[in-house]
Parts: C-alpha cells; sequence; structure tokens
C-alpha cells in the first residue's frame, strides 16, 4: 500500500470514528426532522391491519346488545398524544353500538382527557342521551383500594356523577348497577399504574369481568403473560395499531395521521444503528480503531 | 397511658388486622367480613383524598422556601406557585361563580399549557431513544449482538414501512413478544410476585417492620 492509499484510508477511518462518535444533538435533530416531516408532508404509505387491531375491533363490536362496559381512560395528558386516537376511535365504537358505557378513571388527569375527547365527539350525535345509554363518573381518588371499593360497591364508592353531580342512583343506567358481577367488560386505555395489573386483581380476578386493554408502546412487553393467559381479551398498542384500528371502523383520524411519523422514525433507527455498525466493524480492527 | 401508645405492637397489630380483614374477603366470603373490608376501604379512599391537600400544603412550603432564600433556580418555583394557587383556584368546583373545568382560564391553561408541555416532555424521550439506540446497540460480543438483532427486529414489526415491505417482519415480531418476551417477563412476574408474598407474611408476622420509626428499631 503506498502513502496516498495509506492517507485516503486513514481519512476514511477518521471519517467513520467521527461518525460513531457524532453529536447526539446531530441525532436529536434528524429525529426531529424524520417526525416533522411526515407530519407537515404526509406520505400516505400504506397500513396493514394487523391481529391487535382485528381482535380490539372483534371484540368490541361483539359485545351484546344491552351490555354494560366500564371504561377507563387511566392516564394523563402526557398519554395524550399516543393514547389519545384510540381512546377516541373506541368510544366512537362503543356509542355506534347499543352498549351501556359507564366512564370513570383512577388517574387524576383522566376526566379531563374525557373531557377533551367529548369536544371531539357528540354522543348525542350517535343519539346517546346522558345518564340512560352512559355516564361519567369521573376520578375516584385512591388507587388500587379505589378500583377494590369500585368493584365491590359502585354507587356506595361513587355516590355522585362527574358531569351534573347528582347521586349516581338517580341515573337509569346506575338501576341495575351494584358491583363489578353487573359489568361486561372492561377497557382500560392506560400508560401505568393504577392500570392493567390492578384491573386484573381487583375486577377480573376476583368478580371474573373480562377486560380489553390499550397501552403505550413501552408498556407492551409486560402484557404479554397476562395476553396469554387469557386474562387481557386483547390488546391495542401504541399508535400503529391505533391507525389499523381506525381504518377498521372507517373513519381515519388522528392515529392516521401520525403514523407515517412512526414509520419515518423507525426507519432513522434502524438505519442509524446499521450505519453505526458498519462504521464500528470497519473500524474494529483499524490502527486506533474502536474496540 | 403514652408510654402504652407508643409501644410497637401496636402500629403491628394495627397492621395484621387491616391487612387480613382486606386479604381474607379476597379469597373467602363472609358477609359480615367482606362489609368490614368495603367500609375501611372507604376510609382509605377519604384519607388519600384528603391528602391532596398535604401535597399542595408540600409544594407551596417548599417552593415557598426556595423562593424566599433566593435559591438555585428560585425563578422556577415563582412558576410552580403562580401556577399551583391559580391551576387550584379557577378549577374549584363552584360552577355558579364560574369556577370550575370550564372556566375559561382553567381551559386555556390545560389545552394551551399543560396538555402540549406534559405531551412534549413524554415526546422528549424519543430524542433519547434514538441517540441512545445509536450508540449501545453495537454488536460487541454475542449478548449485545442478539439485543441488536432481536430490538431492530421489534422496531422493524412495529413500523408499518417495513411490514409492508416485508410482511414476515410482523411474524418474527409477535413470536418475539409472545415467546421470549413473554417467559422473560411471565419469570420476573412471579418472582415478583413470591417476593411480595414473602414480604407479606414477614409484615403480618411482625419481622419485618422496616415501614416503622425508620426501620423498627426495637424499643
Amino acid at each position: 500500500m503506498d502513502t496516498s492509499e495509506e492517507e485516503e484510508l486513514s481519512s476514511k477511518m477518521a471519517f467513520l470514528e467521527k461518525f460513531m462518535d457524532m453529536d447526539r444533538r446531530w441525532v436529536y435533530l434528524l429525529s426531529w426532522i424524520f417526525v416533522l416531516a411526515p407530519l407537515l408532508y404526509p406520505l400516505g404509505l400504506p397500513i396493514p391491519i394487523n391481529q391487535e387491531a382485528i381482535k380490539w375491533y372483534d371484540t368490541i363490536d361483539k359485545i351484546p346488545n344491552g351490555s354494560v362496559v366500564i371504561f377507563a381512560p387511566m392516564y394523563g395528558t402526557s398519554g395524550m398524544p399516543e393514547l389519545f386516537p384510540m381512546t377516541v376511535a373506541t368510544m366512537r365504537h362503543l356509542w355506534s353500538k347499543d352498549i351501556k358505557v359507564i366512564v370513570v378513571t383512577f388517574w387524576t388527569e383522566g376526566p379531563l382527557v374525557f373531557r377533551t375527547l367529548l369536544t371531539q365527539v357528540d354522543p348525542t350525535s350517535y343519539g346517546k342521551v346522558y345518564g340512560k345509554d352512559w355516564i361519567n363518573l369521573g376520578y375516584v381518588p385512591g388507587s388500587e383500594t379505589a378500583m377494590s371499593s369500585f368493584g365491590r360497591d359502585i354507587p356506595g364508592t361513587v355516590s355522585s356523577d362527574f358531569i351534573e353531580g347528582k347521586p349516581t342512583t338517580s341515573f337509569p343506567i346506575m338501576a341495575n348497577i351494584k358491583t363489578a358481577t353487573d359489568i361486561d367488560l372492561i377497557i382500560s386505555i392506560e400508560t401505568g399504574t393504577p392500570g392493567a395489573t390492578e384491573w386484573l386483581r381487583q375486577w377480573q380476578a376476583p368478580f371474573g369481568v373480562p377486560m380489553i386493554v390499550g397501552c403505550i408502546g413501552v408498556s407492551v412487553p409486560g402484557m404479554a403473560p397476562f395476553l396469554q393467559s387469557g386474562q387481557i381479551s386483547a390488546l391495542l398498542p401504541g399508535l400503529t395499531s391505533s391507525a389499523e384500528y381506525e381504518l377498521l371502523l372507517k373513519k381515519p383520524g388522528l392515529a392516521v395521521a401520525g403514523v407515517d411519523a412512526v414509520s419515518m422514525s423507525h426507519l432513522m433507527v434502524v438505519a442509524l444503528v446499521i450505519l453505526g455498525n458498519i462504521a464500528y466493524f470497519a473500524t474494529r480492527g483499524s490502527k486506533g480503531g474502536k474496540k | 397511658m403514652s408510654n402504652l401508645l407508643r409501644r410497637i405492637e401496636i402500629p403491628i397489630i394495627l397492621t395484621i388486622v387491616f391487612t387480613l380483614v382486606q386479604v381474607i374477603p379476597y379469597y373467602v366470603y363472609i358477609q359480615p367480613l367482606d362489609d368490614a373490608a368495603s367500609y375501611i376501604q372507604r376510609w382509605i379512599l377519604i384519607l388519600v383524598s384528603l391528602s391532596t391537600f398535604v401535597g399542595v400544603i408540600s409544594i407551596l412550603q417548599v417552593h415557598g422556601k426556595n423562593v424566599s432564600k433566593r435559591s438555585k433556580g428560585w425563578y422556577f418555583s415563582v412558576i410552580v406557585l403562580v401556577f399551583t394557587v391559580v391551576m387550584a383556584l379557577v378549577g374549584l368546583p363552584l360552577a355558579e361563580v364560574g369556577l370550575g373545568d370550564k372556566n375559561l382560564v382553567y381551559l386555556f391553561l390545560f389545552n394551551y399549557m399543560l396538555q402540549p408541555l406534559s405531551g412534549t416532555m413524554y415526546a422528549i424521550i424519543a430524542f433519547f431513544i434514538a441517540s441512545a439506540a445509536f450508540r449501545a446497540f453495537r454488536a460487541r460480543n454475542i449478548e449485545a449482538s442478539i439485543v441488536l438483532v432481536a430490538g431492530l427486529l421489534m422496531v422493524m414489526s412495529n413500523a408499518p414501512l417495513f411490514t409492508v415491505f416485508w410482511p414476515p417482519f410482523k411474524t418474527i415480531g409477535t413470536w418475539i413478544f409472545a415467546v421470549p418476551n413473554m417467559a422473560t417477563n411471565r419469570a420476573i412476574t412471579i418472582g415478583a410476585a413470591l417476593g411480595l408474598i414473602a414480604l407479606a407474611v414477614r409484615t403480618l408476622m411482625g419481622i419485618e417492620r422496616g415501614y416503622l420509626r425508620g426501620g423498627g428499631a426495637e424499643q
């Protein structure tokens, strides 16, 4: 190898090493571009429908008429970018059917999340009457203890509703609702604790109430044992599955709009990791290369 | 009398009694015990509700002290104090005087400050994850290579861009989720549950006193 070749090789190695030690702010900038660009200029990438969304859709779609469902937005404002689209889509689906819905949350910001939903979805447009077809019981403080108490005695734990402040028992929807055994399904959309495991301990195990869970991506691995055991009947993980569910409902919304950004950000991470490894292997054996 | 009340046995007995009242009805239905458990749970709900005020007082004390002492970053404490007070006042459930969750100030703070700021704080994680993945996912040895390959496959199985291009990405991702991930999580869950049972038994027997008097030294 002559001197010029050595110099060229050395400059290539220097570049690769520089790339491997790239300042994290460049990665942040790239992330920002890869997320923002598809939001501003949607790519309209195809979205294949997967089993999770189909199971979620089927579970809700097959709820028998007249059933009573607990709908629990168990998250705060920080979870809204990822979970709000599935919250909206699920409520649209529920209100399009002849099902009684009891909204309750054990997260302080849960009622505010649901109030935001009401600004976007009008239950009266589905012919639903407050107090007869659905009711909002608001936030119940006390985390898992409150969930247990709520299961044992629903009107005893929440004595008045959240929207009108009237006694819970004065609403027709609550006429036959006393304990968890009167509930046919729990739908928990959540970011953490209290959430699925607390529902499992205080509702699913002691009362046998079926439940389905919508959660953020990072919570998904922890749900696997409960999904496999059948304790959780369906799981809707993250924004991509929300987009698939919106497509199944034929009501594309916030999730479909955001899924291009998910794809592009994932593409960027994969590309960076692969390039980083190529650089790592190329420089590993070189003089002064990373070991 | 005061010496009697200070005895360590009293909180231990209270813990044992109240724990058993909650645990037994979970497994065996006995009407009076079930009623007692429900009744006690409502005490807890009341206590938790009251503790919210303790939280507010604590925030006011901690940040009030920061401001009065002009500690480092005291101006952030001013922001916390101002918004704690404003949000609490305008959010009071007094609809007849225009307060509560329909109040315009409350709605403005919620819709245009709390919601975007909280979402932003959560979304910032994406930047750290991208940077961390770039740095940490290097095939330095066999273990790191397994993590790298599994991680990349999971990332690709969750992005429609990849699953449309090659559908088996989704199948592989589902397998990783349902088999190795599930097995690991199940082991962790069962292990933690066994640890909790052991802790509960020790607490009920009065052996575990870590929750008493900062370590439960014998008095």
